[in-house]
């Protein structure tokens, strides 16, 4: 038990487990402690071969031992439960079901932004998507007949259209 | 009315509100937020932010320009990593960085403006946070600060954007604008009157966060409180500010104004008492622990506000609410080492500034 410390990924204990495994095509390290390991279903090393233990390691996040995990980041529902912290800007689509909640009862039942965008200009890409979010749900709105919405929604569609963002109040350089 | 003692105060709302502040967190794509990034990523951020934000005012979207302002606008940039215990400290005790960002270890920095009125911390719980500090109610003026940093780096940093939550941030419940809007007022009549429940319990209701002097857990500094929204989803950056310093300020100032009215009329004997006995103490003790020179300093506070002390000027008063914490009156004289030498600082620099008695 020479090695350097090294943390579980879960939590602050030291780590037993070391593991080098694939999931989503990506290649992820893996450090649990005697505990997590064995909530994860994992026999301790010498205890199983070494190829059952990268199988079992990738189903972590499907066995659910500690809920999914972030595929980004590998921030798992529990670190989100135990620090009330995400780990990344990918937690908040892994985590979706349970942060939305969260995020709603925090600030009065709000239930989207309606403040202002980024301003670099050159960020194509992401006003593009959010461009694409907005048509989506005005298509919902106005299909469900909700017409203040969908005029909310105009206004901020009109907003992201390259004309009004040359203009904004975010033209400085 | 101009030779009411303490009538310029109503300039800014001095009389009650000491300072205010905006504050924005924003997250860098492309990196975890911070408590997920390691040491490296960590160092990855600072330095692409450092790069972002330039070397002055006028790269983080500040116009400076004041008057003989030249070179002296650069940003400073302090590594916190490399920083001793004591100025570390000193940072929080000047309200430029939290607490939890001053003692943490991993790479961090802050950059300061020239005045001290804005900074910029560089991996603390977000990856960015933009605070803009004005003395007394500004908070129109310190709005438009942290907008106009926050364009200029959002120009050049791509900051994690959600299409429905915004702004995302460590927390998600600081998602949507990101923004807290703050006022540090002193509420010294209102706790006399036993009122500061109603108030609040009236925040609460308003969704308002209500803190001690340095935030959480800083209730010996009791008169002080640091008031910020908390809803940050849902609602434009404008019409917070709207609400915030359109409504919200105005009325405490004006509730707290009222109690003090209510004193000087009713109690004001009683008043005239923890206000002179204040002064008193302050101008002549020898040893001052940092509870007793807060209380005195409030209640002083208060007498100079509503004309008992004219010879006392409110602005010295809100300064040494700074010059006598701990880490402050040890920069200032570094051979200070035990606590009675601290106490005694402390006591010499409330009695130089107020006018030493006997
Ligand atoms: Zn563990
Ligand atoms: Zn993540």
């Amino acid at each position: 038990m020479a090695a350097p410390f090294r943390p579980c990924d879960h939590c602050p204990k030291p780590a037993v487990v070391h593991n080098t495994v694939i999931v989503n095509g990506q290649m992820t390290e893996v450090h649990l402690c005697e505990d997590h390991a064995q909530a994860a279903g994992i026999q301790m090393p010498g205890q199983a071969p070494i190829h059952q233990l990268l199988g079992q390691l990738a189903q972590v996040g499907a066995a659910r031992p500690r809920g999914p995990s972030c595929p980004e980041c590998g921030h798992s529902f529990h670190d989100f439960k135990t620090s009330g912290l995400l780990g990344c800007a990918a937690c908040y689509e892994a985590f979706a079901s349970t942060v939305a909640p969260v995020i709603e009862r925090a600030h009065g039942g709000a239930t989207e932004h309606v403040g202002s965008a980024p301003t670099r200009a050159d960020n194509a890409r992401q006003r593009a998507a959010l461009l694409q979010q907005l048509l989506r749900e005005l298509e919902q709105a106005v299909s469900a007949e909700q017409y203040e919405r969908a005029a909310q929604l105009r206004d901020k569609i009109k907003d992201l259209r390259p004309t009004a963002a040359a203009g904004g109040p975010e033209a400085a350089q | 009315m101009s030779n009411l003692p303490g009538s310029d105060l109503l300039n800014g709302d001095r009389d009650v509100v000491m300072s205010c502040r905006v504050r924005l967190a924003r997250n860098v794509a492309g990196f975890p937020f911070v408590g997920r990034a390691t040491h490296p990523q960590r160092r990855e951020v600072l330095e692409t932010v450092r790069a972002a934000a330039g070397p002055d005012e006028a790269s983080v979207g500040l116009a400076g320009g004041r008057v003989g302002a030249d070179a002296a606008e650069r940003l400073a940039w302090i590594d916190l990593t490399s920083l001793p215990k004591r100025d570390r400290q000193l940072l929080w005790e000047r309200h430029l960085v939290s607490k939890q960002f001053a003692e943490g270890d991993s790479p961090r920095a802050v950059a300061v403006s020239p005045d001290e009125r804005f900074s910029l911390m560089v991996n603390e719980e977000d990856h960015v946070r933009i605070q803009v500090l004005r003395s007394g109610n500004a908070l129109r003026n310190a709005f438009d600060a942290a907008m106009r940093v926050d364009a200029a780096l959002g120009g050049r940093l791509d900051f994690a954007f959600h299409p429905r939550w915004g702004y995302l941030t460590a927390c998600p419940t600081n998602v949507g604008c990101g923004i807290r809007i703050g006022v540090m007022v002193h509420l010294r009549a209102l706790r006399v009157t036993n009122e500061i429940e109603k108030v609040k319990r009236a925040a609460k209701e308003l969704h308002l966060a209500v803190r001690g002097f340095h935030g959480e857990g800083s209730d010996a500094t009791g008169d002080w409180f640091q008031i910020s929204n908390q809803r940050t989803l849902g609602v434009t950056e404008a019409g917070l500010l709207e609400e915030f310093a359109g409504r919200i300020v105005p009325a405490v100032v004006a509730y707290e104004r009222e109690a003090r009215r209510v004193l000087m009329e009713r109690q004001r004997t009683l008043l005239e008492d923890r206000v002179f006995r204040g002064i008193s103490l302050l101008r002549s003790a020898r040893l001052l622990g940092l509870d007793e020179a807060m209380k005195q300093l409030s209640s002083v506070r208060l007498g100079a506000c509503v004309g008992l002390l004219p010879g006392v000027s409110v602005d010295t008063l809100t300064r040494l609410t700074i010059q006598l914490q701990s880490a402050h009156l040890r920069a200032a004289d570094p051979a200070i080492e035990t606590e009675e030498e601290e106490k005694a600082a402390r006591a010499r620099t409330a009695r130089t500034a107020l006018g030493e008695w006997p």
